[in-house]
């Protein structure tokens, strides 16, 4: 059931109507609701996977519970790491199991060893990598006493497993969630509007520029031997606005709908395409995972406290880290590896606390470099992207090697039936519009509302990519 | 809460008055086309005279060369689609007996086709723009899963077609637009090999086909010549037996399916390339139109 079916049309008005009509006695009554709500939102995919979360939750909720109680130092550590280690056994055994395993035995193979790895046929369970991440969040902050633990079971499912983030985020925190599911939620017209707003600005990014643009850049990326300098560029900015669209749509759809059951989620896109350097564009881009990894891996490695040697360090482990969050696959760690490159030169100058104010251009010389630092940014960005799409390390150097050596620019009849360019005025329109709401969460809210609501309405509804269906890409991971 | 209920109904009536209104812009536009389609140019014409119509899949699209027609004095006309299946060429060919089309001969490719009753959707949705309009257009879908949602919900059929009949196509109609599928009489050369000439169609098996059927008993009932052909494969097709099911199921349609050999004719295994199309349309013309 994804937030742009026509299943989750009804299944969200009835969880609204249940929520605050029939359910709204107190919190436990409107946290029932929505812990069952979220179990059958989640067993759509799979029913038998809501066994593999109900498991992932009692195992937070149990040890986090044993840690705070423990008496002993050791006690506590025991608990703590039985729970770090089954939460990562589980991300291991499903989503990097195969990958190990394929790669040592081409390892050895390599070396003249003949083996065929023993591969589990096991299908992703959807989300895995994001609710694994909140209760590893929790049983951390409890570890370190940041928190205390929670002894109400519904409260903490609800934390865990919340319709609005389970399948794809965003990463929330105990500390910012849990307290929202203790006390019971009053209804508030402005919060719930402006859900509305953000859920379907959120719609209009998804169907309208990720499936869009997904359409095209699956075209050109399928077939990139048979494709031009000019194609290949292209691609490249399709596949970064269709991956932006995908995923800040479905971060912006979880947090309007969230807004309607009167709690807030973390913002995870703060128009990151509009940085001016690459360590702007990770304080905007899938902030809950940049943030997690700054404070339960980067900060525990010890940051940027321990000299440049250990910030470089410390850099490189948590890029390479968040690439391979994103999947089993190589091209993936490269993306990450690709961007720590990126960002050593601002660690090496110190510079990577720059650029903290919200950018503004004028008619002036120094806008002009200021928009040269972001059209730069984003071009580094494209190149990046490009490992993170492509099929293999292999096939991305090639991509990049055919935009330079082809050197043909002229438009391009795609796969999918349209010419290179088609859609470059609905990219240009979009970019226009998330510049003019840059100091806002959404563009709709505010003067004229009701007219940039009919645009979005008409966008979604006229512009849309319907009949080829684009899953969310996040989803996957 | 109130406010919030009237707020949301607004939106919703937003909604439903933006899709009521697409709805008419869109239909208005293809009804006042006549040059990006086959079907918007059937549903546009009446009282059109021909010797010989072609009907069938891209199959006959890409092997009746309508100009050799026309110089043997024939007027004639391809209506092959490609991607179409043989509910398309039904419900094109009662279009054109509404609009009092005089036609002499039915000349229809039924070979692969045979194989399925389903509609094709991406050549089937540019009926769709008419389903209002036209009660043959509207019966002849009314057996369909989706009719309801297509015929009652305003703008359906745009948004589940985007990619045939959505913003783009109706862009492109309301410019005047051409398009080629009209050049060449309806006929549509393909170049050289660059397809697989590699075909497994052990799998299909023929049905008794009811729109078949319907193309029959049209022809019947309107006096006119119907001639079926099947027509050529490459010859490292897997399953060729699959033809002689269709002969043994309909005596009545001739088998064509090996009158043009070697790879040079095709452009893939199933279409044949313009020499081939120019060489096998020689024999049909040969065959049935030579007096």
């Amino acid at each position: 059931m994804f937030f742009n079916s026509f299943s989750f049309a009804l299944f969200l008005p009835i969880v609204f109507l249940l929520y605050w009509f029939v359910f709204n006695k107190n919190k436990s009554t409107q946290n029932a609701v929505l812990i069952i709500a979220s179990y059958y939102f989640y067993s759509c995919w799979d029913w038998r996977f809501l066994f593999l979360l109900v498991f992932s939750t009692f195992l937070d909720y149990y040890t986090g519970i044993r840690i705070e109680k423990a008496k002993t130092e050791t006690g506590r550590k025991i608990w703590f790491w039985l729970s770090i280690s089954i939460n990562l056994g589980f991300l291991g055994v499903f989503k990097y199991y195969n990958f190990f395993a394929s790669s040592f035995s081409e390892m050895l193979n390599g070396v003249g060893l003949q083996t065929s790895p023993l591969l589990l046929d096991v299908v992703l369970p959807v989300g895995i990598s994001f609710y694994t991440f909140h209760g590893l969040s929790y049983v951390i902050d409890i570890y370190l006493k940041r928190i205390k633990a929670e002894y109400n079971f519904v409260d903490y499912s609800l934390f865990v497993s919340y319709f609005p983030l389970l399948v794809a985020g965003p990463i929330e925190r105990a500390t910012h969630l849990l307290p929202q599911v203790k006390v019971k939620r009053s209804f508030d017209f402005e919060k719930a509007k402006e859900g509305i707003y953000q859920f379907i600005w959120g719609l209009v990014k998804k169907v309208v520029i990720a499936d869009t643009c997904a359409t095209y850049a699956n075209a050109i990326f399928d077939n990139y031997e048979s494709m031009n300098s000019l194609s290949l560029l292209l691609g490249a900015v399709y596949f970064a606005f269709q991956i932006y669209g995908d995923f800040s749509g479905y971060s912006d759809m979880a947090l309007g709908m969230s807004k309607l059951f009167g709690i807030d989620l973390l913002r995870n896109f703060n128009y990151p395409y509009f940085s001016r350097d690459i360590a702007e564009f990770w304080r905007r881009w899938h902030i809950s995972l940049s943030s997690w990894f700054r404070d339960y891996l980067y900060i525990p490695l010890g940051g940027s406290s321990g000299g440049m040697t250990m910030k470089v360090r410390n850099t490189f482990i948590i890029f390479l880290v968040s690439g391979f969050w994103h999947g089993a696959n190589w091209t993936f760690i490269a993306w990450g590896f690709i961007n720590a490159l990126y960002f050593l030169p601002l660690l090496l100058l110190n510079k990577n606390r720059s650029n903290m104010e919200t950018v503004s251009l004028y008619w002036d010389f120094a806008s002009f470099k200021v928009f040269f630092s972001i059209i730069s940014t984003f071009a580094l960005t494209c190149l990046a992207w490009i490992f993170f799409r492509a099929k293999s390390i292999e096939v991305a150097v090639d991509y990049i090697g055919r935009i330079v050596t082809n050197r043909n620019f002229a438009s391009q009849y795609l796969e999918n039936e349209r010419y290179n360019y088609e859609i470059l005025l609905l990219v240009f329109a979009f970019v226009i519009t998330e510049w003019n709401s840059r100091t806002q969460i959404e563009p709709i809210s505010g003067k004229y509302s009701m007219v940039k609501l009919a645009l979005c309405l008409f966008a979604i509804i006229a512009l849309g990519t319907y009949s080829d269906y684009k899953e969310f890409i996040y989803f996957q991971f | 809460m109130k406010k919030f209920l009237i707020f949301t109904i607004r939106i919703l009536l937003l909604t439903v008055l933006l899709l009521i209104i697409l709805d008419f812009i869109y239909t208005s536009i293809y009804s006042h086309s006549s040059k990006r389609s086959k079907v918007e140019q059937v549903y546009t014409s009446k009282n059109k005279d021909y010797d010989v119509i072609i009907l069938g899949s891209s199959r006959a699209n890409n092997h009746f060369v309508t100009p050799l027609f026309e110089q043997k004095g024939l007027k004639a006309f391809n209506y092959g689609m490609s991607g179409g299946h043989l509910f398309e060429a039904s419900l094109l060919l009662k279009l054109m007996v509404e609009r009092n089309y005089k036609i002499k001969t039915v000349l229809l490719e039924a070979d692969l086709n045979l194989s399925n009753e389903e509609r094709a959707e991406g050549v089937s949705a540019r009926f769709l723009p008419y389903i209002h309009q036209s009660k043959t257009i509207r019966d002849h879908f009314s057996k369909e899963n989706d009719f309801r949602a297509l015929y009652y919900i305003p703008f359906y059929r745009y948004i589940v077609f985007d990619t045939r009949i959505g913003f783009r196509e109706a862009y492109k109609t309301a410019i005047a637009a051409t398009t080629n599928s009209l050049d060449h009489l309806g006929y549509y050369p393909l170049g050289n090999k660059k397809g697989n000439m590699k075909n497994n169609i052990a799998n299909l098996k023929p049905l008794h086909n009811k729109y078949y059927e319907e193309i029959k008993q049209i022809c019947k009932t309107n006096r006119i010549n119907l001639i079926v052909v099947t027509t050529p494969m490459c010859s490292t097709v897997l399953g060729m037996d699959y033809f002689e099911k269709v002969i043994k199921m309909y005596p009545e349609i001739h088998n064509y399916e090996g009158v043009v050999q070697g790879d040079t004719y095709f452009s893939s295994c199933g279409h044949l390339n313009d020499a081939g199309a120019k060489k096998f349309t020689s024999i049909i013309i040969s065959d049935f139109f030579t007096k």
